[in-house]
């Protein structure tokens, strides 16, 4: 009888298998059958988890992977492995027991369990373990953060045992944290670490004229605009992320690694492999030579962190705040390491100026020559040419301000994508402007600029920036146009002709003045103020995201709502902001303008397209006006209010439109 | 070189204030006065060519032209450090060295005289630029050569360069203070028509507002033609600074001045400044005075800081066509709105009724080179329906001496009035058309105005 108890507790029984049949043992003592019942009760427990052992254990995983399957893991071994450990109490116990027992004959049922029944609590903890992970099928870090759940016992005995299993899977988090840290490597064969790799490329546009974002408020887009193509493809599965792991701590641990990366992308140190340049962002690390990664951002801190995150490994340390405090330690050096080469290495601030000199017409002078010469060119649809002319009259245009020798003109140029017009029976009459896009709503300003500024410019920034440029160049090119015309109506007596000339230029050097002093300049002081006042990266990145979805707000470029907006390609028809629409038929109605003198012949004619012109003009301002009260609780209902408070500064566009009561209420600003 | 300006220094007060005026942007763009750009200078993002060329040797030089009818202004500055800046070519003295005796009818006489080779120096100074947007002519009024002779090429400078802009920076004389040349009246008057015809933008320097300002506002006793060429030269360097610090807009000549015209013949504009630091004060007691944008820009619709002394508006029927302010030094961005809010809300400035107006307010840099006593100082343009006050006392003064038929007989002694005073009638109809315009423009029926139904 003892020795069937001791054979089962060894796991060497079948008996395990099927609950014990009363009638085939004989007990000695009563009673007996009830300690064999809890006899075998431990001995099944124990069964399970060495079942449970044995098919994740190294051996194997080691079949398994063999075979291409990946149903255990790392973190799985690492568990059995740590129950394994826990067991060698329990079998040091038998063989106590079993010595105990051929030394004296006289030693029963209730003796053996005296020594076994300890273990009931224990396996019954293992085995819960054991089965939520059966049943929820856990993998990886999940694994580590059911083991932790369990390490606070009021049994010593569970509580240390835990202890032990936890250590041994926590080494193997540890060592992935370790390698993911610092060196960005990401040493993890069955996708069981919070941090993957999405082999996916799809993220990578490299069109800067992709259709604006279709975020609904602007808390959206700037962080939209925040995100950047670093990650190589890396990014947090949520559902691995341990539960001790705060989301920021884990997104602190995953920025630290695709940085790392990123270090390891310099193209200054991986010059020589030529391949790089064709498949930069996507390129496996793996391939890059072992040269590039000797990483110069430890320096001789490499140790000193590498020992910190090894102590880790002692689950005395373990605890979240020490694990935070060594990451908070290590981003701090990469992010200083990453502001030395951005800002000062990079010199992000001067970089800064030139989105402000380039994309928004900070250097008027140079783009009223470009102007100048390239805006015939830019009326009619592109061609083929295009690009070309166009950068050639850049450097001229350079040339003529002075500004050729610098090295910055160098950084700029612009593109205009030619696209062939689909000649279609029908279309050969009808008016094709509409189908095909002028030069001004598709020219493309690209700029090329040092590494590792595309943290910050990336596709998406520059797209944005590229919105805002069209629309500035468009209200330059305008109020040049009418400007241009103001010598020749000088001469002439028609006061209506006149009147609506100054309307025009009026409001177009007022939406020039609203942009520049109460958009541009305002916000990109803010911007500097922000740079100036931190050395963390990361915010200052924040802080430029914030400047370009605000600039882009007060302009009124953002989409309003997404539902209703039909892609149509067309960039600028597809930013349906109410106001924008609204501007641009004004400045498509001072084109018109413009463009009438080539038109009209005689007086007649002429009345009659001033009063045409004159009444659109106060029904689109009047619109404008009106619009206010839709979007004043909208952001960017205080901006039009800026807006047309400049307008109608002296009151008079207000009192010329004859609005109800309650707008001019509303007007007030 | 785009936008180019060709300066035109004409007579005795135009030479003077072109000469500060030169003065004024070596300083500001760090050349010194033999044309060698400073080597502090050297990396700056300014632009010099708007006013200057450089020559073969990398010299630069000013793009002016510097005429006068009798040597003794053109010497001095021949004599200063200055000499060597200008092109010689460019400094054209007539032969005799009479001077126009203050006569505008002598000085437009010469002017014909000298046509041919006044225009040979600024056709060759046109054609030397890349893109000439325009002239800028310095001139007073009242005298001989700059009234004279500035009127002549006036009118032919827009026969010669149509499509060019001529901008005028035209001194008015003192009315407080009885003249030496008796015959200003007539001369004042007989420029004011061509500066209303012939002339894009008329920037009016007003001698008598000029001399109140340096008294009152700067403390000096008895100030001197340098002193009150001084505050000349800071109007033009500061009207000139988004032309030559380029930032987003105001790039050009035209866009500064097609948005405060509206109307063809209402081009006359009225300057402030604000604030003014005259150099006794800044070396005894600077005053240290909190700038801000706000500050900056309510004085500057006081009439006190205005250069053109306007007769009180009694009736407070007067109003803005349109302002301008130019701001410069350290500006924090965002309040420019809160300012213009501000002023709004006040009611500081009244504009007119029949079309829309507003303050416009350009954000420029400064010389980087020229310490600045104060953190924020900012220039206004405006046209202000109130200058026709000026052009009225200039009305008065004609009549006055018109009705005794005083002095007529040195203007008989020229060709163009030998056979009749017709000019002085037309001259001053047109004069008196301009004073009606702008009291017209005041009010809301300037939309029906037009000169014909006025004279009847």
């Amino acid at each position: 009888m003892i020795h069937d108890a001791l054979l089962i507790l060894w796991d060497c029984s079948q008996a395990t298998e099927m609950p014990p049949n009363r009638s085939s043992l004989i007990f000695e003592e009563e009673g007996d059958a009830e300690i064999y019942n809890r006899i075998w009760d431990v001995a099944r427990s124990h069964h399970t988890i060495q079942n449970y052992v044995e098919t994740f254990g190294f051996r194997s995983r080691k079949l398994q992977s063999a075979s291409g399957l990946k149903t255990s893991g790392l973190y799985a071994q690492a568990l059995s492995e740590g129950v394994t450990e826990v067991l060698q109490d329990y079998k040091k116990t038998l063989v106590e027991v079993e010595s105990l027992i051929i030394g004296n004959h006289n030693y029963n049922l209730s003796f053996v369990y005296s020594y076994v029944g300890k273990f009931h609590g224990l396996f019954n903890t293992l085995n819960k373990i054991i089965v939520t992970i059966k049943e929820r099928r856990l993998t990886g870090c999940q694994i580590l953060s059911l083991t932790h759940q369990y390490i606070l016992n009021g049994n010593e005995m569970v509580h240390e045992a835990v202890i032990k299993i936890f250590t041994c899977i926590n080494k193997v988090f540890v060592n992935q944290l370790c390698t993911w840290l610092l060196y960005g490597e990401l040493r993890d064969p069955y996708q069981e670490f919070f941090i993957y790799r999405n082999n996916k490329d799809d993220n990578i546009s490299d069109t800067f004229l992709s259709s604006p974002s279709t975020n609904a408020c602007d808390k959206s887009l700037v962080s939209t605009l925040q995100d950047t193509i670093i990650d190589c493809g890396y990014n947090l599965n949520p559902t691995m992320i341990p539960y001790f792991v705060p989301l920021s701590l884990a997104q602190e641990i995953l920025f630290i690694g695709k940085t790392v990366i990123l270090f390891g992308f310099d193209p200054r140190k991986v010059k020589r492999s030529s391949y790089f340049m064709n498949n930069r962002p996507i390129m496996p690390l793996q391939k890059c030579g072992a040269d590039s990664r000797r990483f110069t951002i430890w320096e001789e801190k490499e140790a000193e962190f590498h020992d910190k995150l090894q102590k880790l490994k002692n689950p005395e340390v373990f605890e979240v705040c020490n694990l935070r405090s060594v990451v908070r330690d290590i981003k701090e050096c990469v992010t200083k390491h990453l502001w030395t080469v951005a800002v000062e290495e990079a010199q992000l601030i001067h970089e800064l100026r030139l989105m402000k000199d380039f994309y928004l017409l900070g250097r008027g002078e140079l783009f009223l020559e470009l102007l100048r010469l390239t805006a015939p060119m830019l009326d009619k649809p592109t061609t083929r040419t295009s690009t070309r002319d166009m950068n050639h009259a850049f450097q001229l245009a350079a040339r003529a301000v002075f500004l050729s020798n610098s090295a910055d003109i160098e950084k700029f140029s612009f593109e205009l994508p030619y696209v062939k017009p689909n000649i279609s029976a029908n279309s050969s009459i009808e008016d094709d402007s509409s189908t095909v896009a002028d030069g001004w709503s598709s020219i493309i300003l690209k700029y090329d600029f040092k590494w590792p500024l595309h943290l910050l410019f990336t596709p998406e920034v520059l797209a944005r920036y590229n919105d805002m440029f069209r629309l500035l160049l468009r209200i330059k090119k305008t109020q040049h146009d009418l400007h241009a015309l103001w010598k020749t109506y000088k001469q002439s007596t028609s006061f209506s002709m006149c009147q609506l000339h100054n309307k025009l230029m009026f409001l177009m050097d007022h939406l020039q003045h609203y942009m520049q002093a109460d958009v541009l300049e305002t916000n990109f002081s803010r911007l500097m103020d922000a740079v100036n006042k931190t050395t963390d990266f990361e915010k200052l990145k924040k802080a430029h995201a914030t400047f370009l979805a605000d600039i882009l707000g007060q302009s009124f470029l953002t989409v309003i709502s997404s539902s209703d907006s039909e892609c149509s390609g067309d960039t600028i028809d597809s930013i349906n902001n109410p106001v924008f629409c609204n501007i641009m038929e004004l400045i498509k109605l001072c084109h018109s303008f413009c463009s009438m003198g080539d038109l009209v012949t005689d007086k007649e004619a002429e009345d009659y397209y001033i009063r045409g012109y004159s009444d659109r003009f106060n029904k689109l301002v009047k619109q404008l006006m009106q619009l206010l009260v839709s979007v004043r609780e909208r952001p960017c209902g205080v901006y039009l209010a800026r807006l047309l408070m400049r307008l109608d500064y002296n009151r008079w566009l207000s009192g010329e439109a004859q609005l109800t009561q309650s707008v001019t209420n509303m007007l007030r600003y | 070189m785009p936008s180019e300006m060709i300066t035109l220094q004409l007579g005795q007060c135009g030479n003077q204030i072109g000469f500060e005026f030169w003065k004024q942007l070596c300083i500001e763009h760090g050349i010194s006065p033999e044309g060698i750009l400073e080597e502090f200078a050297s990396a700056g993002s300014d632009r010099k060519d708007v006013f200057f060329y450089q020559a073969d040797d990398d010299h630069y030089i000013p793009r002016a032209v510097l005429l006068d009818l009798e040597p003794r202004v053109i010497h001095t500055i021949m004599n200063s450090p200055y000499a060597k800046l200008y092109n010689p070519e460019n400094v054209y003295l007539s032969k005799h060295g009479g001077g126009a005796g203050n006569n505008w009818a002598s000085g437009y006489a010469q002017g014909e005289k000298l046509n041919e080779e006044v225009f040979d120096i600024i056709n060759r100074e046109a054609d030397g630029s890349d893109n000439l947007e325009g002239f800028v002519l310095c001139h007073s009024i009242a005298g001989g050569t700059g009234s004279g002779m500035g009127s002549y090429i006036l009118e032919h400078l827009s026969d010669r360069f149509p499509k060019k802009l001529v901008q005028t920076y035209s001194v008015f004389p003192n009315l407080d203070e009885i003249s030496d040349v008796v015959v200003q009246p007539y001369n004042s008057l007989l420029t004011l028509k061509r500066l209303t015809e012939s002339a894009d933008c008329v920037m009016v320097l007003d001698n008598t507002a000029l001399n109140r300002i340096a008294s009152d506002r700067l403390h000096i006793q008895n100030p001197s033609f340098a002193q009150i060429n001084t505050l000349v030269s800071t109007i033009m360097s500061a009207s000139t600074a988004t032309l030559r610090y380029p930032s987003y807009m105001n790039n050009d000549l035209i866009s500064l001045v097609a948005p405060l015209i509206p109307t063809p013949r209402l081009h006359f504009l009225m300057t402030g400044y604000t604030p003014l630091t005259a150099d006794h004060e800044l070396n005894t007691a600077p005053k240290i005075r909190k700038t801000t944008v706000l500050d900056v820009m309510q004085r500057l619709l006081q009439p006190k800081n205005m250069m053109v002394s306007l007769s009180p508006d009694r009736t407070n029927q007067h109003c803005y066509i349109s302002i301008l302010n130019i701001i410069q030094g350290e500006v924090d961005p965002s309040q420019v709105h809160k300012s213009l809010q501000r002023i709004r809300e006040r009611k500081l400035a009244s504009f007119i009724p029949w079309g829309p107006a507003s303050i416009q307010v350009a954000l420029s840099r400064r010389s980087p080179y020229v310490h600045a006593s104060h953190k924020v100082s900012g220039l206004l343009l405006a046209n202000h329906t109130n200058i026709s006050s000026l052009f009225d006392r200039c009305l008065q003064q004609f009549d006055k001496l018109r009705k005794r038929e005083a002095f007529l007989e040195v203007f008989r002694k020229e060709p163009m009035f030998k056979d009749s005073l017709e000019e002085f009638d037309e001259s001053r109809s047109v004069v008196d058309d301009l004073v009606q315009e702008y009291q017209a423009a005041a009010t809301p029926d300037y939309v029906h105005w037009n000169p014909e139904s006025s004279q009847i």
